[in-house]
């Protein structure tokens, strides 16, 4: 059988040699390369074959729906499935939701008819029926940010009950008593998630949640500044606030040190996602990190690894990434050490 | 003579195995590692995503080394290439893999085995770039993450094991419950190389892991606790240098070794020089093969209470031949050695306590213990 050792061995070479001609050939000298290369094309030695499985009915073309392109966690996602896509000589297609279901709906017609070889629902608003229409089509299915226990559907997904308890857990042993939480919208079942955990944690510690405790925004930075601003006019103020995500978590921030309140000092805030812009502002925003990129690069692993398979071998994976405290400044913690380990 | 070593079902040629770390970080490197005489390798940590590294990230300081080094910078699909580069030569290898759930954790794994890999090594015990507590240090979460794996793959499991940890006993017993077929140990120690006084900077701008020779004693009683711990095979790490050291982890129970340092520091040429030595040593002393002397040193580990408790004191062997050392006069701390009249050194029975310590200070080898009696 033609493998690269074979090769090697007519070239005259090592196998090494043979590796960085297909990987690196700007780093072996023309002649060799040409040598090699002509070895591989007498024996029909074709490294990638196999791998890319030379399905003629393939159309080489994954879809990835999102919910909204303006969150910067819908675009790690995206940044995580283009980079495996386009590693296995994948194109991309993107589609943006909006947050509407019915635009995610027309969204999945369009790549049936187009016949493409798989698609990750990120965060989906879609039910099961419309898995089902998925599968139906032999079109490979992930979902990204759900498991649907229900269907043999390959998944990547967080545990967001965990992040937030994670969240609350650490105000709550910094000394916090009095600690509201800013909800993202409810449609998703991420945010509901979110506030499962934090009034679970807060019962926990016998600590109250009154009704007016609960905030409710809609993931983006002005509903969180607006929530900060209802959060003021509460007579007795919370001493710290749980944030469903950093987008709010930072127009929240912004609110409060408008109107004079200093964080953490005055107010304590921890944030959700860990995106980039959280380690920029003042105080630098403690928050839930979740490997959202990893979500992306997993989930199209996991489709190209079911494009690629033959039906027989393909097998449900359900991959739980877990959430991880990320201790910065905004939450009033003072150990550095803590900082640099967690 | 034969150096072979079974470990965990794998037939290798001899004991020595390179160890996770840079210069496993490519097939091409892994195989002059094989050539280089190593009976098989370890690659460099594989994850799902990839952690850039820090320059610089290295620093020495006498035969000890402090890095910052992440993992590897190729992706998963990388490794399928150098991976099958290693495997087309017929080199052994372990796939080094580190993931933060069990589900993670076992996706990698299959990734690997799928890729070739003849074993799987957990790498959850870096001292640096994770928690203040090692993920091996926390049993119940340990013992997740090594099932899921163990559950998922047909080929043998290691679990990396680190001295960072309260009771490494527990920690083995753990990997080993949880299906884990061998141990390695240890990962690098958690470290500041030191402090550079004119700018008050640490040498390095984060903790890192210390390496290299300075670990070895950390290493070995970490294999002897293993060993007399869990039934399983292990790999012992820190501090190998030369044929002696290796045959210390082999005496208390390791199966194999695993180097990296020393090579960083000195090259691939010790590695032939540390097994013919050790072959001349077996040779030399009637052993037939490693067999002979594994886990010879593990019984005369003894606790304090089965210690006998003899009046023993240090008496001078023969005369000093150094004019001006005096090193034993200074470190006595019981003041009982000095020189007499003539200048010889001499030991006062009444003061010496038999600490033992100007025995092993004494470049001339010029004391030794008995009972007074004597």
């Amino acid at each position: 059988m033609a493998n690269i050792r074979k090769v090697a061995q007519l070239a005259g070479v090592s196998v090494a040699t043979v590796s960085r001609v297909l990987n690196h050939p700007e780093r072996v000298s023309e002649k060799t390369k040409n040598r090699v290369l002509s070895i591989m094309e007498d024996i029909d030695f074709s490294p990638n074959a196999l791998a890319r499985g030379l399905n003629l009915r393939r159309t080489n073309t994954i879809a990835l729906i999102i919910p909204d392109i303006q969150n910067p966690l819908y675009t790690e996602i995206a940044r995580g499935v283009e980079s495996i896509a386009h590693r296995n000589g994948n194109n991309l297609l993107l589609c943006n939701t909006e947050k509407d279901v019915a635009k995610e709906k027309s969204y999945v017609q369009m790549l049936i008819e187009k016949k493409i070889d798989g698609v990750i629902l990120a965060y989906t608003g879609l039910k099961d029926e419309d898995f089902q229409e998925i599968i139906n089509k032999e079109i490979n299915l992930i979902l990204c940010g759900m498991n649907s226990a229900s269907m043999k559907i390959s998944s990547v997904y967080s545990d967001f009950r965990q992040g937030s308890a994670l969240a609350v857990q650490h105000l709550i042993k910094l000394g916090y008593k009095r600690i509201a939480c800013i909800t993202g919208s409810d449609r998703y079942i991420e945010n509901r998630e979110k506030v499962q955990g934090y009034i679970e944690t807060m019962e926990r510690a016998a600590l109250e949640v009154p009704p007016h405790y609960l905030v409710h925004g809609d993931d983006d930075i002005n509903s969180g500044y607006l929530s900060a601003l209802k959060l003021q006019k509460i007579e007795q103020k919370p001493e710290a606030v749980f944030v469903c995500n950093d987008l709010m978590a930072i127009g929240a921030i912004n609110a409060m040190q408008k109107a004079g309140f200093n964080v953490p000092e005055d107010i304590g805030v921890v944030g959700y996602d860990n995106i980039v812009m959280g380690s920029f502002i003042d105080p630098k925003l403690t928050t839930v990190s979740w490997p959202v990129y990893k979500m992306g690069i997993l989930s199209a692993r996991i489709l190209l690894d079911e494009v690629n398979s033959k039906s027989e071998d393909v097998y449900t994976q359900s991959i739980l990434l877990k959430p991880k405290l990320k201790i910065r400044k905004s939450c009033g913690h003072i150990d550095r050490v803590s900082e640099i380990f967690d | 003579m034969d150096l072979s070593t079974d470990f965990m079902g794998m037939h290798l040629k001899n004991p020595l195995i390179l160890s996770s770390g840079p210069l496993s970080g490519s097939g091409e490197m892994m195989m002059q590692a094989l050539d280089a005489g190593f009976a098989a390798v370890v690659t460099e940590t594989i994850l799902n995503d990839i952690r850039p590294n820090v320059r610089p990230r290295l620093v020495k300081s006498g035969e000890g080394l402090q890095n910052i080094w992440l993992y590897t910078e190729l992706t998963l699909e990388d490794w399928k290439r150098e991976i099958a580069m290693v495997k087309e030569a017929d080199g052994t290898l372990i796939a080094n893999i580190l993931a933060y759930s069990p589900s993670e954790m076992a996706f990698l794994a299959r990734k690997v085995e799928g890729f070739g890999a003849d074993a799987i090594e957990l790498g959850i015990s870096s001292p640096h770039g994770e928690g203040i507590e090692v993920i091996a240090a926390n049993y119940d979460e340990m013992y997740e993450l090594v099932q899921s794996v163990v559950d998922s793959v047909s080929i043998p499991v290691i679990v990396k094991l680190s001295s960072n940890v309260t009771n490494l006993s527990l920690v083995a017993q753990s990997a080993q419950k949880a299906g884990a077929q061998g141990l390695s140990a240890i990962n690098t120690v958690r470290s500041i190389l030191g402090v550079n006084l004119e700018n008050q900077e640490p040498l390095l701008p984060t903790y890192g892991g210390y390496s290299g020779e300075p670990i070895r004693p950390i290493g070995l009683a970490a294999v002897a606790t293993i060993k007399q711990s869990v039934e399983l095979p292990v790999s012992g790490i820190g501090g190998i240098v030369d044929y002696t050291h290796l045959l210390e982890y082999i005496m208390l129970g390791a199966e194999t070794c695993q180097l990296h340092t020393a090579l960083l520091l000195h090259g691939y040429h010790i590695v032939p020089k540390i097994l013919d030595s050790t072959r001349r040593w077996l040779e030399d002393h009637s052993f037939k093969n490693l067999g002979d002397v594994r886990g010879a040193a593990l019984p005369k580990l003894k606790a304090f209470d089965e210690l006998i408790y003899e009046p023993r004191i240090v008496r001078v062997k023969h005369d000093c031949p150094c004019e001006d050392c005096e090193q034993c006069i200074s470190t006595c701390f019981y003041n009982a050695i000095t020189k007499d009249k003539e200048g010889k050194i001499i030991v006062l029975p009444e003061k010496c306590n038999g600490c033992g310590l100007c025995i092993s200070i004494c470049p001339e080898d010029c004391f030794e213990m008995v009972l007074p009696i004597e």
